[in-house]
């Protein structure tokens, strides 16, 4: 090893010892960091306790806060529930008063009506007075009544008793006369007998004379009627003698008809026969008509076809023309050649005198062609016109022959109408035929009727004759039988005139005995109505007399019940004296519950008073109640806001805590490195050594 | 006997005479062209055998009222002094010898202003023929003769 490594030792360890002390002194001052770290822990620990601590009671007081806001609150809705209980009350005091009140005029009312009351029960009391004594004179009156009723009632018993013995005398009399009615009856009877016997006598002799009379009647009719017959019988034979001339005129008449029908059943044949004809002609006609028709149609077509004959014609006259007319053309320049060519000679002098000779000849030609041809187109103008006027004309023909048609077929339907009505004709003239046939028959028959009405007639007036001669005997037989009959008529009439004369005796004595027989049967009808009266007396009477009785026992009554009625108004009079006393004390009464209730209704207005003056108070309370949470409200909040601030000093102290710890770990890691550099370092002069 | 040729032509009615000497030729009218600024007797221009000539109404020059053309009618070329003119007549047929002892003057009580168109008149017959003066026919204002240099 060199010097200067020694040297350099030395150096080295010098340095050495100066590393060793440096790093005992950071070791040194690295623990006293670590121990004042320890004291910042310490104290930031403690402070955050402190904190902690301080938060814990400031929560606290903002939870009391919140309590007393709370319990502030729930005091100012009772304080409201309060005001407003305390309004319902005034409310209920202002009804209550207003009802006293109603009560005291409803009590004075009361009152009013109570005084009213008492003095009618007073009236009443007057009244009933009055009539307690009008019953006590009505119950006297009553009992004179019953007094006089009592006797009137005897005497009407003695009234009755002599009643009951006139009745018996009356029946007595009744009796007898009935007895004595009895007799006349019988005698009436026997007398009505005699005049019944009588009458019947008398009776069958008007009888006899009646019979009689009648006999002579009839006979006499019987006379009539024969004369009668006798000259009915004249009139039908001068009828029959009649109806023979004029059934025979009849015959005639009918002889006459019946020729005059054979003649119109002729005549009906001859018209049958002369229709059918007619039927046959007109048939024929219609034929012919159709006939002309089909003619006329022919016609129409040949018109039609010449008039396109003719069109055709003029057609071909027009091409003639034209054709014509370039004759004339070439007629023209001919002449016009012929012309040039006579100039042109004229002007070669002699030399053209034969050219000029034949354009002369030539001119001559075409002056006949020009004049031809004018004659041929007069000729075919003129052939024109006529063909127009054959159209025009075959124009008008068709016409015709289409209008002569349609006459044709109006002519056969006009000929229809002819053949249906010569139809018609025929029927009709067949059914006349048929009917003239049936008329001559039964002319024919009434023929035969006269015929024999005549005969008949003629029998009768021979019959009618005879029996007129037989009549006339009869009518002289009844003669003589008339006279008889007249005769016993009479001797009837005097034999009837006796009879009703002893009819007129016994008549009489009937009607005397009739009479006797009334009078009694009146007499006894008069006894048995006085009978019949007393004894409606006597019950008159008896009923009188139980009516009186009854009268009397009622009156009794009557006066019972007035002293009755009289008590019972007294007692009503004592009754009405006591309500009125009742209703003195009860308006007394009435006039205290008025002055109690005017009392009544001042207290409660003085109550209504001190409620509202309550109310007033109980508000004021709930206005400071709710300053008072108003404040309250405000300290809370306050408290929170520095609660919020404690925490951020928290959070600071705890960041502070957390960094002196992480000195306190810097420190103690540089402590170990100091230290392991210590090691290190004294390691490395022990290896230098 | 001297005698002179003469075409007849018809107007209006009646007939009257040129020497055929003076004719050119003679033509159907087949078409004629009006020209501007022509005299009213003048219709219009025709071509012919390779000319142009001037047409003259002679109806219109001897104061006739017109009537329309037909087949009939006729253009007479006549040539006179170097001019050549067309004449248009109502027809022309005929190219007769007229002898002279027929003709003789215009007479003087016919003679109007237009009497001087009249040159002489023929009888033939019971015909009269007017023989017309072609000078004076063809003598028009210079102004409105047109002559087939201008045309």
């Amino acid at each position: 090893m060199p010097f200067g490594l020694f040297n350099t030792r030395g150096t080295l360890d010098a340095d050495l010892a100066q590393a060793r002390e440096e790093t005992g002194q950071l070791s040194q001052q690295a623990n006293e960091v670590a121990a004042l770290a320890t004291q910042v822990n310490q104290g930031v620990d403690q402070q955050a306790r402190s904190l902690t601590a301080n938060a814990e009671h400031i929560g606290q007081t903002v939870a009391s806060l919140k309590d007393s806001a709370t319990q502030s609150e729930s005091v100012a809705t009772s304080t409201e529930q309060l005001v407003s209980s305390i309004n319902e009350i005034s409310a209920s005091i202002d009804e209550v008063t207003d009802n006293a009140t109603h009560l005291a005029g409803s009590v004075e009312e009361t009152a009013a009506a109570i005084n009213e009351m008492t003095s009618s029960i007073q009236n009443v009391a007057g009244i009933s007075q009055e009539m307690a004594t009008s019953a006590t004179e009505v119950t006297s009156a009553m009992i004179e009544v019953a007094a006089s009723l009592n006797s009137v009632s005897d005497d009407t018993d003695v009234l009755v008793s002599s009643i009951n013995e006139t009745a018996a005398s009356i029946e007595e009399m009744t009796r007898s006369i009935q007895g004595v009615a009895s007799n006349a009856d019988d005698m009436s009877a026997s007398a009505e007998q005699t005049s019944a016997a009588i009458n019947q006598i008398a009776a069958s002799v008007e009888q006899v004379t009646a019979m009689s009379q009648t006999l002579a009647t009839g006979v006499e009719d019987v006379g009539t009627s024969i004369e009668e017959l006798a000259r009915s019988i004249q009139g039908v034979a001068q009828n029959a003698q009649q109806i023979t001339d004029v059934a025979a005129s009849a015959a005639t008449g009918a002889e006459q008809m019946s020729r005059s029908i054979h003649s119109v059943a002729a005549l009906a044949q001859q018209t049958d026969t002369i229709t059918r004809r007619v039927a046959r002609d007109a048939e024929e006609g219609g034929a012919a008509i159709q006939k002309s028709m089909q003619g006329f149609s022919r016609i129409s077509e040949t018109m039609t076809q010449s008039a396109s004959v003719i069109r055709e014609m003029g057609k071909q006259a027009n091409e003639i023309g034209s054709i014509v007319d370039t004759i004339n053309l070439i007629a023209e320049r001919t002449n016009l050649l012929s012309l040039n060519a006579s100039i042109e000679a004229a002007r070669a002098g002699e030399a053209g005198r034969g050219f000029a000779v034949v354009a002369e000849e030539i001119r001559n030609l075409a002056d006949r062609a020009a004049q031809a041809t004018a004659d041929i187109t007069a000729i075919i103008r003129a052939l024109q016109e006529v063909a127009q006027e054959a159209v025009s004309t075959s124009t008008e023909g068709l016409r015709v022959a289409q209008e002569s048609g349609q006459l044709a077929e109006a002519g056969v339907s006009g000929l229809q109408k002819i053949m249906s009505g010569i139809e018609e004709s025929t029927t009709l003239v067949g059914q006349i035929a048929s009917a003239t046939e049936e008329q001559r028959a039964a002319g024919q028959q009434v023929v035969d009727a006269i015929q024999t009405t005549v005969l008949q007639a003629r029998q009768v007036a021979g019959a009618t004759t005879e029996q007129a001669t037989t009549v006339q005997s009869v009518v002289r037989a009844t003669e003589s039988m008339r006279r008889i009959a007249q005769q016993v008529a009479q001797a009837m009439g005097e034999q009837s005139h006796s009879a009703r004369e002893i009819i007129k005796a016994a008549q009489h004595n009937t009607s005397l005995a009739t009479r006797m027989r009334r009078a009694t049967s009146e007499q006894a009808k008069g006894v048995n109505q006085i009978a019949q009266a007393v004894e409606s007396m006597r019950r008159g009477a008896a009923s009188t007399s139980r009516a009186l009785n009854e009268q009397a026992n009622a009156g009794t009554q009557i006066s019972q019940e007035g002293e009755s009625l009289a008590r019972q108004v007294a007692t009503i009079n004592q009754a009405i004296r006591e309500q009125s006393t009742a209703t003195e004390q009860i308006r007394v009464t009435a006039e205290g519950i008025r002055q109690q209730a005017g009392q009544l209704a001042r207290a409660m207005g003085e109550q209504n008073q001190a409620t509202r003056e309550m109310t007033s108070a109980a508000q004021n309370i709930s206005r400071q109640i709710a300053l008072l949470t108003h404040a309250n409200r405000g300290h809370s909040t306050a408290m929170e806001q520095m609660l919020g601030e404690l925490e951020t000093i928290r959070q600071s102290t705890q960041q502070s805590a957390d960094g002196s710890r992480l000195m306190q770990q810097a420190c103690v890691s540089l402590q170990e490195r100091a230290q392991g550099l210590d090691a290190r370092l004294g390691r490395l002069g022990n290896g230098n050594r | 006997m001297t005698r002179t040729p003469f075409i007849l032509f018809d107007l209006a009615g009646a007939t009257y005479g040129i020497p055929s000497q003076e004719v050119k030729q003679m033509e159907m009218i087949e078409q004629i062209t009006p020209v501007p600024n022509a005299p009213p007797s003048v219709e219009g221009v025709v071509y012919s055998r390779g000319e142009v000539i001037p047409a003259m109404n002679l109806r219109v020059r001897f104061g006739f009222e017109t009537v329309p053309l037909t087949l009939r009618s006729r253009l007479i070329i006549v040539e006179r002094a170097g001019r050549t003119v067309g004449l248009i007549v109502d027809s022309a047929r005929e190219f007769i010898w007229i002898p002279d002892d027929l003709i003789q003057p215009a007479p003087e009580a016919i003679v109007g202003v237009k009497g001087r168109y009249v040159e002489a008149i023929a009888t033939l017959g019971n015909r009269l023929v007017v023989l017309i003066d072609l000078d004076e026919v063809l003598t028009l204002d210079p102004l409105y003769l047109p002559t087939s240099e201008d045309v």
